[in-house]
């Protein structure tokens, strides 16, 4: 008896394949879809148009493992929920991470869309994490854990989510391929680009959409923290905060970029103390669990594989959150994710929006 | 087995033979000789080649009569897209030294089409793209004021291939005669459909595809009038009179000239048959699904096969998945490399809002289609519709 229906993205790796193989092996009613979300049209003569490999990949999946599977075209929702912030987000010096919006938008609500449409009762990705009664929890693999690109989605989704590989290691995954003959896709490498900024170079696409004169991309003085005009770069949405590649040197301590000040093109650089943050306000906050309260403890992590911090809740306004950490944190930048966790299970997140290096009190209360 | 998903199902129904159709058994059967014993080439002069090249010749008669040409006019091609190309970048290529610059076609066309009369205005000419009418019907005065007497060639398409709406080809080709300007016409999904006559109409190239009427993939033809000059596109051998070299494909051709025989034979009867199922099953949408919009029916003619409906508010996506799950395969728009769907250039084209457009779905009815197919369509669809606006999910 089939456990239901479940639509399974699938990118053509070997994660979602493996997941949607899973799926089947567990008796569900399986239907595979592959996002088409971007369209590299010439630009890439090696790239044939639409990730076409990937699709094929995905389809020859499906067709082995005798389950349907369906090209989806999201290209324009992905374009402006994901692409044009992308674009804007280092127009206005932030560093942003198209991935959470893609699972946020196009993943979890878009294609729980086409889920409701085709009556699926379940929607899976290749993601590591889990779901444990209707909570988000890490990757039982820390190696792969991706459970902090996860924190947008609607909490809701969470009851019909299923992702087959979070309790299993990438070897795990790799093995299962084999074993079921997926050697199609068993050992792909990964890929670490972003999948619409394939060659790693994310100024073609904001100039591609910017124009050649996009501030983002045109020269700016760097500069100390005290308006010391240091050098000269090409553009600051080539730097991020933390970043060491690429600034002046002659000084006598290594130098990271520690802001970026879109105002006057300024990359301010500065030793690692300047760094270093203790607190974070963070926006578009969105819970996964009932809301804490305003002083609970919690551990963040403020970028994809930071080590978890100790910090406190101190104020919650809106979808606005602001939090103190117990020790100070380096590199807290602006458009990254700040992600809430209690052990292993994810409370929520939002972008962050800026750090500081003051520890917030509490609030005073009135009486 | 690649159905194997649709178990416990009842039998899947093919509602896309605009796109392509099954092999006729008896097609199939008059090729299998020359996969076998008769296997020769028609360019040699031994007893193998003599026997495909009768083979050939015979064949090529017999699809030179369905149209009412001579056999001599008849050029085997790898299918409508070559075709196409043929006529519109080999009339463009033999006139662009004359003065006649001109390509002139609608927004309606097949890719083929269209790309080849890109890829001329990127070799020089001087692109013109005609207006359309909101019913699906080329607007034959802009179409005059187009023509010149530096016009190389014009073309529209017989029947379209998304809507089902026939063009007016006769007096089109008759204004593009009239202003010395060769005039093509994709024919594909007209053949075996509407009755084409060359010796009746004026037009000097004319497309016809295989795979549309029960012969295999990759065969197809262009009607190339006596007299009329065109640069090939391939170069090699002297095949079919050095307009298209390479190794004919007698098996291919012998299995479309049974099917275009059939064609023929079966045309008013396939024709009343398809055309009232088409009927049905439009009725049966429209009454349980009363705002669905039927793109293409105010022409003055529809072609029998063809059912473009949109849903507003439903879109094409969700829909195709839905049907296919439930063993229904339609179509919308035309399809990308990668397989998914992007709007149609035709609903645009012909005044369709992008939110309408994005809704369309075609049916077209075939060999396949019986009465008992178009009742659980008739059934599902208004059904599925019905869910997708009324969908209101817990959690």
């Amino acid at each position: 008896m089939s456990r239901g229906r479940v639509l399974v993205a699938m990118s053509g790796g070997v994660d979602s394949s493996v997941a949607a193989a899973l799926l089947v092996e567990q008796g569900y009613d399986v239907v595979g879809a592959t996002m088409k979300l971007f369209c590299h049209d010439g630009d890439l003569p090696d790239r044939p148009c639409c990730s076409l490999d990937s699709v094929n990949d995905a389809r020859r999946v499906c067709h082995s493992l005798g389950v349907p599977h369906y090209v989806l075209n999201l290209e324009s929702a992905f374009g402006r929920d994901v692409v044009d912030d992308f674009v804007n987000e280092y127009a206005n010096g932030r560093t942003p991470i198209p991935c959470v919006r893609c699972n946020t938008f196009t993943k979890f609500r878009d294609l729980v869309a086409k889920a409701d449409a085709i009556d699926a009762d379940w929607v899976a990705t290749g993601h590591y994490a889990r779901v444990i009664d209707g909570e988000l929890h890490r990757g039982l693999d820390p190696a792969k854990d991706q459970s902090y690109f996860l924190w947008g989605i609607d909490r809701g989704v969470l009851a019909r989510m299923i992702l087959p590989v979070g309790s299993q290691t990438k070897r795990e995954t790799r093995d299962v391929a084999h074993r079921i003959g997926l050697e199609v896709v068993a050992e792909k490498t990964e890929s670490q680009d972003i999948c619409f900024v394939p060659d790693g170079d994310h100024t073609k696409i904001i100039r591609q959409r910017l124009g050649n004169d996009a501030a983002a991309l045109a020269a700016g003085p760097f500069m100390r923290s005290d308006g010391t005009v240091v050098g000269t770069h090409a553009g600051f949405a080539r730097f991020t905060i933390g970043q060491r590649r690429g600034l002046p040197g002659g000084f006598r301590e290594p130098m990271f970029v520690v802001a970026i000040r879109p105002a006057d093109r300024a990359v301010i650089i500065g030793p690692r103390e300047e760094l270093l943050g203790r607190g974070i306000v963070a926006r578009e906050l969105n819970w996964l669990i009932d809301a804490p309260s305003v002083g609970s403890h919690v551990s963040v992590q403020v970028r994809h594989r930071a080590s978890p911090a100790a910090a406190e809740i101190v104020r919650v306004d809106g979808d606005e959150i602001e939090l103190a950490l117990d020790e100070p944190v380096a590199a807290i930048t602006p458009g990254q994710s700040l992600v809430l966790y209690d052990g292993d299970r994810v409370l929520g997140g939002g972008i962050i929006e800026r750090g500081h290096g003051v520890r917030a009190p509490l609030p005073v209360r009135a009486a | 087995m690649p159905l194997l998903y649709i178990v416990g199902m009842p039998e899947p129904i093919y509602l896309d033979h605009a796109a392509t159709t099954p092999v006729r058994p008896e097609v199939l059967e008059a090729m299998l000789p020359f996969f076998g014993p008769r296997f020769g080439n028609p360019s040699s002069m031994h007893r193998w080649g003599r026997d495909a090249r009768t083979a050939l010749d015979e064949a090529r008669e017999r699809v030179a009569k369905c149209i009412g040409a001579s056999p001599d006019e008849l050029c085997f091609t790898s299918g409508g897209t070559e075709a196409d190309n043929i006529a519109i970048l080999g009339a463009w290529r033999a006139l662009r030294d004359k003065g006649r610059v001109g390509v002139l076609t609608t927004p309606i066309e097949h890719k083929a089409v269209l790309e080849a009369v890109h890829q001329a205005a990127h070799e020089g000419a001087d692109e013109r793209i005609c207006r359309m009418t909101t019913d699906g019907v080329v607007d034959v005065d802009a179409f005059g004021a187009l023509l010149g007497s530096d016009t190389a060639v014009a073309s529209v398409m017989w029947v379209n291939n998304e809507i089902g709406t026939v063009q007016p080809i006769s007096d089109l080709a008759q204004r593009a005669k009239a202003s010395g300007a060769l005039f093509h016409t994709d024919a594909v999904q007209a053949f075996g459909k509407i009755h084409i006559d060359v010796k009746q109409i004026p037009a000097d190239i004319l497309t016809i595809s295989g795979h549309k009427i029960g012969a295999p993939k990759g065969i197809g033809a262009v009607f190339i009038r006596r007299g009329t000059v065109i640069e090939p596109l391939f170069h090699g051998g002297a095949q079919d009179r050095g307009r298209r070299p390479g190794t004919e494909n007698v098996a291919s051709v012998v299995g479309f000239a049974r099917a275009a025989e059939l064609a023929m034979a079966e045309r008013d009867e396939e024709c009343r048959r398809l055309s009232a199922f088409r009927d049905r099953l439009e009725q049966a949408i429209l009454e349980r699904v009363p705002d669905a919009v039927i793109h293409g029916r105010n022409a003055a003619q529809r072609a029998p096969h063809i059912l473009n409906v949109s849903v507003p508010g439903v879109d094409s996506e969700s829909m195709l998945m839905a049907l296919d799950l439930r063993g229904i395969g339609c179509s919308a728009g035309s399809a990308c490399q990668s397989g998914s769907v992007s709007p149609s250039h035709v609903l645009s084209a012909i005044g369709v809002s992008p939110e309408l457009a994005s809704s369309a779905i075609r049916m077209s009815v075939g060999s396949l289609t019986t009465e008992a197919c178009i009742d659980r369509v008739a059934d599902v669809f208004p059904s599925l519709v019905a869910k997708a606006r009324g969908m209101t999910r817990a959690g």
